[in-house]
């Protein structure tokens, strides 16, 4: 059993992060892109260090630093189970490769386990990296002694097994519903977008029990964080007080139970294994077409429905890149409802919030555009469109006119929305239309433009795409972080200043939107 | 019709690719591209088809610059890879209608020819199904159908018998035919050498990337060998030399 699991771990481990590929392949091209994964990576890596770290040094300057340890490993389980649901499913029931597999002399249960070593360990590094700056933080701060270490270094190894087992069960229960019936990838996608919404919902639920805090509360912060911990994820709150000696049975039996349900879900997961990936592989067909009379089209208009199609039958593309626009309509419609005096005292800052609102808007319709990874998407099938008469302009043209599509109809009902909420007059109305507008098309122009730079297409599974290619980091993170970046600025501006300030904002963003469209028709498609 | 002179295309600073290639196809031709795996085949195609560009030579297709106007030479031909990775999440008849609507084909003109084709291969009741549903032999016909839907004057065609049952392969050797007879031409890469020898009038027989023999079938077949005799025979040379 442990020599069959040991190969089939190997080999399940052997491209992790694609450094398999990295290191033999002859390509230059591959290499590179490889190089500046890593690049995206270390950037998001240093980004999660330093939120960690400055995020610990505030509990601790508060003299919260007894909450630390259980806080990091709350936000780390969050983390975990939220990139491990997206992950879950594609990993565990892989038909890729299986065939071969299911012919040597192993069992389901032998794979099974193979698929979640991997998952453990893609886990265990992004727990590492959310408690080790805390860890260090606390450890220079507090001074605590060996056993914060030990405890320490037990709980992290313990960490990733309860998350993994509720991302497993959160997304192997969509792919088992959706194995089941003939619209697998729109069962999917609903399923899914459902779940991420109520994780956001919680999460900004327990935000807000921090942001309704006031100084004279502050010595109690500490409870009410352990009695939202104790109520939404004990064992955060078990391995935490474990870690600064307290509750150490807690602690021994969080990791028994997390052995336990891992083996029970290994057991469950195991005896469904079969049936789930032959529903995911099954199809239906009926075998009774006709010809009937045929439509045509445009060649813009048809590569548009192309890339339709290509949307509609990826669950992950959708959710991936629906998600900031379906939570820009849900905060407007939330702002809308809630009153405008709520939310500016639930969100105190020192600047107008009714100036830099267009920007938050640009921000949340910006994350994520279908662009920076659409052409990525094209994979195997990238032939197809190189070898038809057809000018990169036109294909181009197509994916960022999916993405308009897509994202402007729901951008128009943010805007309406936000209007009434805070009914803006005069320049601030034009500036809450245009802006995120114009940041919109950037972020399409944009988003084809990394990922002309940066494409993959020997992909084998949608999300090696559309959660970890550099060119989704980069392409997808871009156009946000430039939106944040002008709310900044929008933000700090004096008031005399501001209307020259947003409308010289407009005209940058609308050259360059314009230089890099011009720039990414003059690529040849057959140079990727 | 289709004209290679000097190309070379080599992949990074590899020796891997090919190198001085030269030959012509002249209308009426069927002609065969046989080598070894890795000989160089697949890159030629992609570069002719405008898949890969190529980093010396042209190549011409019906007098038409590959490098100059990509979209005319494009329009003349039509190419089909060795592996047919077609939109998975289209059904068949929609992937037709998508290349039928590229090459602007009028809407009674492609539904004619695609009742004609999809009736010729068999797959009529399964064109509105999924692709992902199809066997590699279905999304082989499937790709040939949308391959003549536009009546190209050239058929580009990677390995194109593998996968195919008998009887499709005899359709598709006719409509090869057909398509040389009205004036057009065949260029496809093949290891099946007596499919080649009986099928093509034309052979070119690549090894490391460079041609070691090119020319008319019967004057390189002579009588009482076979084309799998003079192929060993110069695979060995080139080895040897």
């Amino acid at each position: 059993m442990l020599r069959e699991v040991k190969i089939l771990a190997k080999l399940s481990l052997a491209n992790i992060y694609g450094l398999n590929t990295f290191r033999y392949s002859k390509d230059k091209k591959e290499k590179n892109r490889k190089r500046l994964l890593i690049c995206a990576y270390v950037f998001l890596l240093l980004t999660a260090v330093l939120y960690v770290s400055a995020l610990s040094i505030g509990l601790c300057t508060l003299g919260l630093s007894k909450i630390l340890p259980a806080y990091l490993v709350g936000i780390s389980s969050l983390i975990m189970v939220f990139f491990g649901f997206f992950k879950a499913g594609p990993v565990l029931f892989e038909k890729k490769g299986l065939d071969i597999l299911k012919s040597l002399p192993v069992s389901e249960t032998h794979i099974v386990i193979s698929r979640f070593i991997r998952l453990y360990v893609e886990n265990l590094f992004l727990g590492i990296i959310v408690l080790m700056p805390g860890v260090i933080v606390y450890g220079y701060m507090v001074k605590p002694g060996a056993e914060f270490y030990l405890v320490g270094f037990a709980a992290a190894l313990f960490i990733p097994i309860i998350p993994l087992v509720i991302a497993t069960f959160a997304g192997g229960l969509i792919t088992y519903i959706a194995s089941k019936v003939r619209h697998k990838s729109i069962i999917s996608t609903i399923l899914s977008l459902i779940l991420v919404v109520c994780i956001f919902a919680g999460t900004s639920m327990i935000s807000r029990v921090e942001g309704q805090l006031n100084d004279e509360m502050l010595q109690d912060m500490a409870l009410i964080i352990e009695d939202v911990f104790s109520k939404v994820y004990p064992p955060a709150l078990w391995m935490g007080n474990a870690m600064i000696g307290k509750g150490a049975a807690d602690c021994l039996l969080c990791f028994f139970v997390s052995i336990l349900i891992m083996t029970l879900t290994v057991w469950v997961v195991s005896r469904k294994f079969d049936e789930i990936v032959d529903g995911l592989s099954r199809s239906y067909s009926r075998g009774d077409y006709e010809i009937q009379s045929l439509e045509s089209s445009s060649v813009l208009g048809t590569l548009y429905k192309k890339e339709l199609k290509r949307y509609l039958a990826s669950s992950i593309y959708v959710t991936n890149t629906i998600i900031g626009p379906v939570l820009g309509v849900v905060m407007s419609a939330a702002i809308l409802i809630g009153g405008v005096d709520t939310f500016i005292s639930d969100v105190p800052l020192p600047f107008d919030i009714e100036g830099v609102i267009p920007f938050v808007l640009a921000a949340t319709f910006c994350m994520m555009p279908t662009t920076c990874t659409s052409i990525s998407m094209e994979g195997k099938e990238w032939w197809i469109v190189k070898s038809l008469p057809i000018s990169s302009k036109t294909v181009l043209d197509s994916k960022i006119l999916f993405n308009l599509s897509l994202s402007l109809p729901m951008l128009m009902v943010a805007q309406c929305l936000m209007i009434i909420a805070f009914k803006p007059a005069g320049a601030s109305l034009v500036w809450m239309i245009l802006i995120p507008v114009l940041m919109l098309v950037f972020s399409c122009v944009w988003g084809i433009a990394v990922n002309l730079k940066i494409p993959v297409f020997n992909w084998e599974n949608e999300v090696t795409v559309v959660k970890q290619s550099a060119s989704a980091a980069i392409g997808g993170l871009g156009g946000a972080a430039i939106a944040i970046v002008l709310a900044l600025i929008s933000a700090f501006v004096p008031d005399e200043l501001d209307t020259a300030v947003k409308a010289g904002i407009c005209i940058v963003v609308a050259i360059l939107t314009t230089m890099l469209y011009i720039r990414n028709n003059k690529v040849d498609l057959k140079t990727l | 019709m289709l004209q290679i002179a000097n190309l070379t295309k080599h992949y990074g600073q590899s020796q891997k690719g090919i190198t001085d290639l030269t030959l012509q196809v002249m209308p009426g031709d069927i002609f065969a591209f046989i080598g070894h795996n890795g000989a160089g085949k697949t890159t030629a195609l992609k570069c002719v088809s405008g898949i890969h560009g190529f980093d010396e030579g042209e190549i011409l297709v019906d007098g038409i610059s590959m490098n100059d106007n990509p979209m005319e030479c494009k329009r003349r031909f039509a190419y089909i890879p060795d592996n047919p990775d077609l939109y998975e999440y289209l059904t068949g008849i929609q992937y037709l209608n998508f290349v039928a609507d590229v090459f602007q084909i009028s809407a009674r003109e492609r539904e004619e020819r695609i009742a004609a084709f999809a009736a010729d291969f068999e797959i009529t009741g399964a064109l509105g199904d999924l692709i992902s549903s199809y066997s590699h032999g279905m999304k082989q016909k499937l790709a040939i159908i949308s391959a003549l839907i536009h009546e190209p004057k050239l058929l580009i065609l990677d390995e194109p018998f593998v996968g195919l049952d008998p009887k499709a392969a005899v359709i598709l050797k006719n409509k090869m035919r057909d398509v040389c007879a009205s004036g057009g031409a065949v260029f496809f890469s093949t290891h099946v050498l007596d499919v080649a020898e009986k099928l093509c009038n034309k052979v070119a027989i690549i090894k490391d990337g460079r041609m070691v023999i090119t020319g008319d079938m019967n004057l390189i077949v002579k009588e009482g060998q076979s084309l799998e005799d003079i192929f060993m025979e110069v695979a060995c040379d080139a080895e040897r030399g």
